[in-house]
């Protein structure tokens, strides 16, 4: 009975410190200065973060689409850090003197129609390939590859 | 048929609103969703609020009486309050009520950008308000003289931060002195927001209600500006906070609450928790004003009575004898406080350990903003962080730094040094290049873990002092003193310890709809 009752503590324990953990945050889960909507966080499988640098500023968004249409508070040359279909692969765009450049191939996703899954479908990736196997896995509908003077055209017209 | 219980269920609503006067005593729990009856008068206002003579109080005579001027802009814009209270206040009490979001506030907001150089007589701008309501006027002025007086001791050069606070609780004493005094106690301020009246103003005149708030974020905010910081920072601090207040409080529309002092100001809140609370209660005073004058169910009488129960609910006699701290919850007598800040009364939703601050979440204050880590109890307090509208308390100069580098636009930092009479102000650009009084500062940053922060994350006033620390302390031996420039373009990361409280937002039962659509967050 004895030996039951402790087992039965040490149970209690180990379920208060997973909860413990759990509730503690490993990172910063602050809110999109854009949309307002909760940052998504890195994966193991998935990039989600977009980390946007300037100065000794270091501002994160929900997704580049947030970037781009909130691009005029933030004074000076840009490098957005923005997720890939790779993990830990981040492709770099930048706005250097008002001008934005993104490496070649890169193509963009923009489909959300609301916020809330804007993280999912406003992306940025290395190739066609990359693009369409997205997609399909995600099973977005409609969904056309944008080059980087499309993504903006859009982002600005939609803003 | 349909139509008589339609009828009758009419009637017995407006029966219920227009004639139910009678439930709330002092100390009555009231339900904590919005109540539907009006307050009800205690059995005797003090005397002097019949008493239909000025009695107009001026000024503690003082040497540092106008001090505020030296910081010019800042002093515009506070006397260009005074107005934008009066106008919509003589708006209210002559039936233009309806031209207050067009024509009235266009007057106003001329007046706030082009702001007077010298106070205005709020009572020559509203004679009819004051001829209705001239009691509340004397509780508006005495406590608005606290706000310049209080300014102005903390805007004197050449005296000491020892000096200047001394003189504050004196201020305190000669303002506690009259019976137009607001108490200096904590109230519930969900308590006072949730009468059957409460939020008409805001709901009905969203945009003139933004400017009341937005000059109450200026009326808080300047305490920190000013408290335990060379004079000498002031004009270059308010160019930050100043171009903020003109270009975005003052036109916020989607504040959850009025801005508080603790939000804005929390050292000088904690310092002066009395003078915080009585600012607070003064400001919940104007919400209940508007709210009660731009209420179109009452009569003229019943205006004229709320009024009077609202002044009287926040006069420090209503409260003589009660204790911060203590108080049955939700009721007219609560003046618990979160943990860690007596300088504010709790607010919807909140409990000793968490509050919501809009903008910012569910805040314990008790903890650094940035790592989540308690507040060191004594010692240094570690720095404020301003940015953003807001301002938060952290524990180290690296939480600082990083808080600000995270935020948007200018920023500025009061930290702790060595010496505690040397406040060390730094002021970013909107690319994070940080601007500093000491020019000599040497920072020291050896990262580890957070929750001893405050001991390897500081800052000097020169290298001297960096030495002294080191050698006093031989864990940092091989740390190198870093210049400004090298300490700004650290970054130690987020924080391990860093945990968000994932409550809903109390003062929204929906999800804001605007800043879901794509594109629509603007």
């Amino acid at each position: 009975m004895k030996h039951k009752s402790k087992t039965l503590i040490a149970a209690l324990l180990m379920l208060c410190g997973t909860f413990a953990i759990n509730s503690v945050a490993l990172a910063h889960e602050a809110d999109c200065p854009y949309c307002k909507l909760k940052l998504v966080q890195n994966t193991k499988e998935e990039d989600n973060e977009v980390v946007v640098k300037f100065g000794n500023k270091r501002i994160e968004y929900r997704c580049i689409y947030c970037v781009v249409a909130d691009q005029a508070k933030l004074k000076g040359d840009l490098v957005v850090y923005a997720p890939s279909e790779k993990a830990g692969s981040p492709i770099v765009l930048k706005r250097t003197d008002g001008k934005w450049t993104a490496p070649e191939g890169t193509l963009f996703l923009n489909t959300f129609k609301r916020h809330k899954t804007c993280a999912a479908e406003s992306r940025a990736f290395t190739s066609r390939a990359s693009f369409d196997k997205y997609v399909k896995a995600k099973g977005i509908e409609g969904a056309k590859a944008l080059t980087l003077a499309e993504f903006l055209a859009e982002v600005a017209k939609k803003k | 048929m349909k139509i008589t219980i339609l009828a009758l269920t009419f009637a017995a609503l407006m029966v219920a609103h227009g004639t139910a006067l009678a439930q709330e005593h002092q100390g009555h729990k009231p339900n904590m969703t919005m109540a539907t009856e009006l307050p009800k008068p205690p059995d005797k206002f003090p005397a002097w609020m019949s008493n239909r003579t000025a009695d107009h109080l001026f000024y503690k005579p003082a040497s540092y009486n106008w001090e505020i001027l030296r910081v010019r802009r800042f002093a515009q814009d506070m006397f260009a309050t005074g107005v934008g209270h009066a106008r919509a206040y003589e708006a209210l009490a002559t039936g233009q009520a309806p031209q207050l979001e067009t024509r009235i506030y266009e007057e106003i907001v001329r007046v706030l950008k082009n702001p007077p150089s010298i106070p205005i007589d709020e009572q020559a701008l509203a004679p009819t308000f004051l001829r209705k309501y001239g009691s509340l006027e004397k509780v508006f002025d005495w406590a608005h003289i606290l706000h310049f007086q209080t300014i102005d001791v903390l805007s004197k050069p050449n005296w000491t931060d020892a000096q200047k606070e001394a003189e504050i609780e004196k201020l305190w004493q000669f303002y506690s002195a009259q019976p137009y005094a607001i108490t200096g106690l904590p109230m519930n301020m969900a308590y006072l927001d949730g009468f059957s009246y409460s939020a008409t103003f805001r709901k009905n005149y969203p945009k003139v209600n933004g400017l009341f708030w937005g000059y109450h974020w200026l009326q808080t905010v300047n305490y920190d500006m000013l408290y335990r910081t060379p004079v000498e920072t002031h004009a270059a601090q308010y160019e930050v906070l100043g171009a903020r207040y003109i270009e975005e409080e003052l036109f916020k529309t989607d504040r959850d609450f009025m801005p508080m002092t603790a939000e804005t100001s929390p050292r000088f809140a904690k310092r002066f928790p009395q003078i915080a609370n009585a600012f607070d209660n003064l400001h919940m005073l104007h919400d209940n004003v508007n709210d009660i004058l731009s209420d179109s169910r009452l009569t003229e009488q019943q205006r004229k009575e709320q009024v009077n129960i609202a002044i009287w609910r926040v006069l420090a006699s209503t409260h003589q004898g009660e204790e911060s701290g203590t108080g049955e919850p939700n009721t007219l007598h609560d003046h618990r406080h979160p943990m860690g800040m007596p300088g504010m009364g709790m607010m919807k939703g909140s409990d000793e350990e968490l509050m919501f601050m809009s903008g910012m979440g569910w805040m314990n204050m008790t903890e650094c903003a940035h790592c989540s880590i308690s507040l060191p109890e004594s010692g240094p307090w570690g720095a404020t962080v301003t940015a953003n509208g807001w301002t938060m308390t952290v524990r180290c100069m690296l939480c600082a730094r990083d808080m600000a580098s995270e935020t948007i636009g200018r920023a500025i930092i009061r930290g702790a040094t060595e010496d505690p009479n040397k406040t060390i102000v730094l002021i970013s650009d909107e690319e994070g290049n940080w601007k500093t009084n000491f020019p000599n500062a040497v920072f020291l940053e050896v990262m580890a873990d957070h929750p001893e922060c405050s001991g390897w994350s500081r800052v000097f006033t020169s290298k001297a002092a960096f030495d002294a620390y080191v050698k006093e302390n031989p864990e940092y031996k091989d740390a190198e003193p870093l210049t400004l420039s090298a300490w700004a373009q650290k970054n130690g990361g987020k924080p391990e310890t860093y945990r968000r409280v994932d409550k809903p937002n109390p003062y929204r039962s929906d999800p804001p709809p605007a800043s879901d659509e794509q594109g629509g967050a603007q």
